[in-house]
């Protein structure tokens, strides 16, 4: 996926995909929408655009633990999108989605891939002991909300309307 | 507003809870005429499911009226009386578009948590844990309904609330089950299970030109109302359900089983009792005796349809299956495939869904319906809500 000697290693990335009932050019310019990163994130991080290209990240983590840095996008073709972030990140990290045919009537498939470098620490495990998340739960779940916002223009919800009492304890 | 509360297993209130808003521009929000207990609310309440959290509004099987309407919701409009199935689905990905509704795409707020569960995320369900969406369910005053447009259906004029009630899940879920049968001229059709599903089974399967329905239950009563639909009774307390369904077909066996009990089947002899040791120690959530028995009795190469709801069972002949044959088809309900439809055998008394009320309760009155409900007392076969 990103063979080029410039690119980063993604080897140790999270991953996941998912295929969407609609066209890649048209989920591409959705991706790419501000307003869209603001919204599909937000189990793991809050996002603001500074522009088209750049975006401010704020992850929180248990015990108050507050992590942030800055991502420029460094490709945005037609078949591919790349993100990294820029130096002095509290988390390096770097993100590369790419768009592929799916047979049939099925529509695009997504093939998100993000990596995240915690200053000395084993990659995953740190991640998740950062953020409260495992990695491969915030790119799983980030393209299950872009897959309802491309389909529904919605994201499912119940917040602030759960069905248990103050979000509930499962039992 | 009222609303029935999930406090733990078997402790069920009616408590004063905020009140539903428009959380995304296509939900409405009902006033909830009328709201049904369903054979697997008793799953939850006993505690089988996992992931149900104290305060869960209960409750997935409902009728009202519009009264608040989001801003995108372009089909339906306040003072509309609807009907919504008890899976909730957007219309417009893969699934919805080849008529699989509760396998909806994109409307479980949760996935992360139902995904390693069943490898992919299903629709989400008013009130059936947290795992399949955590929405507030409907045995309440008010009740959100996400995606109005393709999940709330206009009751025609001249269909009472309570024909109507039931084409929200037992009627569409039952029907679903026959068509399942892919039935043709001369087919016989066995249910087991004459609870609400398995009665909509049994008069789904006649409107799709079944040849004869037999019934198999063991209370009186409800073998009663699937005579008086039309099916022939099985008390399978009284007579051996494999014999029996090889006299009535001579020899041949029914050319499609359905089953309509799911994880709580009473049984009776060795397995039965096998069955309820297992589940009492959680080493298995369900009995599965009228599957096992679904299974042996089904004709080669004939239909096996599942609509109870399991979760884990053992000791599952599959190599019956295989040796015989037999084709499984089995779902949650996709009610928006069939509710159009079944409003129609309503209004012309093909169906006839409001023969499931048995039981009417104020909200306030609730868990003595649940109570009612679940210990089949009086002969209750569903117990309805009026909040």
């Amino acid at each position: 996926m990103t063979g080029a000697a410039s690119e980063p290693d993604l080897a140790a990335a999270a991953r996941a995909a998912i295929t969407i009932g609609r066209p890649a050019d048209e989920l591409r310019t959705l991706w790419l929408d501000p307003k869209t990163q603001s919204r599909i994130w937000t189990h793991f991080a809050e996002v603001t655009a500074r522009d088209t290209r750049s975006a401010d990240w704020v992850a929180r983590g248990p015990a108050g633990g507050e992590y942030r840095w800055c991502t420029d996008t460094v490709e945005s073709g037609l078949d591919q999108i790349r993100w990294t972030s820029r130096d002095g990140a509290d988390v390096p990290n770097t993100g590369d989605l790419a768009f592929r045919l799916a047979p049939g009537d099925r529509g695009t498939e997504l093939h998100l891939a993000v990596r995240f470098d915690p200053p000395g620490g084993v990659v995953g495990e740190a991640v998740s002991k950062l953020f409260h998340i495992v990695p491969g739960e915030i790119v799983r779940t980030a393209l299950y909300k872009f897959r309802a916002l491309a389909l529904t223009g919605e994201i499912p919800t119940t917040d602030p309307q759960p069905a248990a009492r103050h979000g509930g304890i499962d039992r | 507003m009222r609303a029935l509360c999930w406090n733990g297993v078997n402790d069920l209130r009616v408590e004063t809870v905020a009140d539903p808003e428009i959380l995304n521009p296509q939900d409405v929000i009902l006033k909830v005429r009328l709201t049904t207990t369903c054979g697997s609310d008793l799953h939850l309440i006993d505690g089988l499911i996992p992931t149900m959290r104290e305060g869960d509004v209960l409750g997935h099987e409902f009728m009202g009226e519009v009264v608040d309407v989001g801003r995108e919701v372009t089909k339906v409009k306040r003072g509309d009386r609807v009907v919504v199935p008890s899976f909730i689905a957007c219309g417009r990905c893969w699934y919805c578009q080849h008529d699989l509704y509760s396998l909806c795409d994109t409307s479980h707020p949760k996935p992360e948590l139902q995904e390693p569960l069943l490898g992919y995320p299903t629709a989400g369900i008013y009130a059936y844990s947290h795992a399949f969406g955590g929405y507030a369910g409907s045995h309440a005053q008010y009740v959100r309904v996400p995606f109005a447009d393709t999940d709330c259906f206009v009751i025609p004029d001249g269909l009472a609330d309570e024909d109507a009630l039931f084409i929200s899940d037992a009627a569409p879920t039952g029907f679903m089950g026959a068509d399942f049968c892919n039935i043709q001229r001369g087919d016989v059709i066995a249910v087991w299970g004459c609870g609400g599903v398995g009665l909509m089974a049994q008069q789904g399967a006649m409107i799709l030109g079944a040849e004869r329905v037999i019934a198999i239950d063991q209370y009186p009563e409800r073998l009663a109302k699937a005579a008086a639909f039309g099916a022939i009774p099985l008390d399978f307390t009284k007579v051996d359900v494999i014999d029996a369904l090889k006299e009535l077909t001579g020899g041949r066996g029914p050319d499609a089983c359905i089953d309509a009990v799911g994880m709580e089947a009473a049984g009776t002899g060795l397995q039965g009792a096998y069955d309820r040791v297992k589940q009492a120690l959680y080493m298995e959530t369900d009995r599965g005796t009228a599957l096992r028995q679904a299974m042996l009795a089904v004709r080669k190469g004939g239909t096996l349809s599942i609509l109870g709801v399991y979760g884990l069972i053992d000791k599952f002949p599959l190599g019956l299956l295989m040796n015989k044959g037999v084709t499984v088809r089995t779902a949650q309900q996709h009610g928006q495939a069939y509710v159009p439809r079944l409003l129609e055998h309503a209004l012309r008394g093909e169906l006839t869904p409001a023969a499931l009320a048995t039981h009417r309760f104020s909200l306030e009155d609730s868990p003595t319906g649940y109570h009612m409900f679940k210990h089949k007392e009086d002969g209750c076969l569903r117990a309805v809500f009026m909040p």
